[in-house]
């Protein structure tokens, strides 16, 4: 099948772009947790 | 962390705390001016301005109809025209260097020209989209675009005969 | 830095709860699932053959994109309606616009793939193309706006009066495509008939990927959301951290 290639690109590039983004939220979050006291957490 | 011990003393020690403004450092200058808010910001006003200009000139009549050429203003022969129409039964020949097809939308049918092999799911049968110029009464097409319906049904085996039926297909049968 | 202030918590306790963490678990099952059914399961289509399949990665951004941008626009709303100026309404309203953009993008990315193998271009300026670019544009601008500094006030008001006009295109962009010739085919499940002309299992599959890709934007916009209130009280606690130099400096000049 020729189109495969396209096929599977769309599905790595959609869960590739979201699981990066997912990854960089957290990761900035960590960063600024750093400074920001526990209990000043709301949702915790 | 004895952050409201010291909450408390602000008024006691307010004579000895200097509160006056310093000189802010050159970190804090730079997030005064957020740079790449404002370059994103410009790059979105122009790009926001071509894609306008892009809506009004291509995509308000992105195509003319077989039966519209020189009938519906925009539409004259001898401009750039975008013609849309279904690919004729049994009229697709392709020498290896250009292809030839007959396309036809509301009685009127018209031959395309087009130097190379339509891309995309093209066949017979199927609406398509040719960018070009009207000459001699041919269409001389440097793109072709396939324009594929709404509608979903799964391929079988069983209903490849069929396939006339099919959305795309009832074109043919008229 | 003030290092009093740095109290580490467990890893995983910064914006996730047990519930995010459950809901992480049942989105990967989803995935999983969503790309059998999509890749594998699911039949090819008459015309236009296995391409069809980019489709229940393609439809379902879209939708959430529009979702993300209505819910961004609610709470602008909120933002403004409620006396209080909750930061909350407007946090919510940002990274609502981030997730809408991020499939936004990846919708029209599977799009324009899906595009080369059905019509024969990545891309081409029809109308619902040209107002999904415009819509796209617009809410990165939005983005951008929301990083112009200020106060949090003035980027909440600033913010919420832009997303209460940018979600008016959202109307425009679904209904291009009946308001003029397009290339790109008509909706077919929300479109103008009640009948769905499509295969039960395709149907199924798309109604998967819309439910996985909400799921997605839920725990994505519920982090999102988290991490800018982190930012904000890191913002605020530089006027602390400022108040409590001054203090020990005054300090140090009584002793």
């Amino acid at each position: 099948m020729d189109d495969a290639g396209f096929i599977f690109a769309s599905y790595v590039i959609t869960f590739g772009l979201v699981g990066a983004y997912a990854l960089g939220v957290i990761r900035r979050a960590r960063k600024s947790s750093r400074e920001v006291p526990r209990d000043e957490r709301p949702w915790l | 962390m004895n952050q409201t011990g010291n909450d408390d003393e602000i008024g006691t020690s307010a004579d000895s705390l200097d509160l006056s403004p310093r000189p802010v450092s050159a970190r804090q200058r730079r997030k005064r001016r957020p740079w790449p808010a404002i370059i994103v910001l410009l790059l979105v006003v122009v790009s926001g301005g071509v894609v306008l200009t892009k809506f009004l000139t291509s995509a308000i009549d992105y195509y003319c109809n077989v039966d519209e050429i020189g009938a519906k203003s925009g539409c004259e022969p001898g401009r750039r025209l975008r013609i849309q129409g279904v690919v004729d039964e049994g009229t697709v020949k392709n020498d290896g260097v250009t292809t030839k097809f007959n396309m036809s939308f509301g009685g009127e049918s018209l031959p395309v020209t087009y130097d190379g092999e339509p891309g995309g799911i093209f066949k017979e049968c199927i609406p398509v989209v040719v960018h070009g110029i009207l000459n001699d009464g041919v269409f001389l097409g440097d793109r072709v675009e396939v324009k594929h319906s709404n509608e979903y049904e799964a391929e079988n085996p069983d209903r490849v005969d069929d396939e006339v039926a099919t959305a795309e297909g009832t074109a043919c049968l008229q | 830095m003030n290092t009093s202030m740095s109290k580490h918590s467990p890893r995983d306790r910064v914006t996730g709860t047990p519930f995010t963490r459950g809901l992480g678990v049942v989105i990967l099952a989803g995935i999983t699932l969503l790309i059998i059914l999509a890749i594998f399961v699911s039949p090819a289509d008459v015309n236009q053959g296995e391409s069809v399949r980019i489709m229940y990665a393609h439809v379902p951004g879209a939708w959430l994109a529009y979702l993300a941008f209505v819910v961004t626009g609610i709470s602008s709303v909120a933002y403004l309606w409620k006396r209080t100026r909750s930061l909350t309404w407007d946090r919510i309203a940002g990274a609502s616009a981030e997730v809408g953009v991020l499939f936004m993008g990846i919708s029209l990315v599977t799009g324009s793939l899906w595009g080369r193998i059905t019509w024969g271009t990545y891309w081409t300026w029809d109308a619902r193309l040209t107002t999904t670019a415009f819509l796209f544009v617009t809410y990165i601008g939005y983005l951008a706006v929301r990083g112009l500094g200020g106060t949090h006030q003035q980027r909440a008001r600033r913010s919420a009066v832009l997303a209460l006009l940018a979600v008016l295109e959202i109307p425009l962009v679904h209904f291009s495509v009946q308001l003029w010739n397009t290339l790109h085919q008509e909706a077919s499940v929300a479109g103008r008939g009640t009948d769905v002309e499509m295969d039960g299992l395709m149907l199924f599959t798309l109604f998967l990927g819309v439910v996985v890709f909400t799921l997605m934007y839920v725990w994505l916009v519920l982090h999102r959301q988290r991490s800018l209130a982190l930012d904000d009280m890191l913002d605020d606690s530089g006027l602390d951290n400022a108040l409590t130099a001054r203090r020990a400096e005054a300090q140090g000049v009584a002793r």
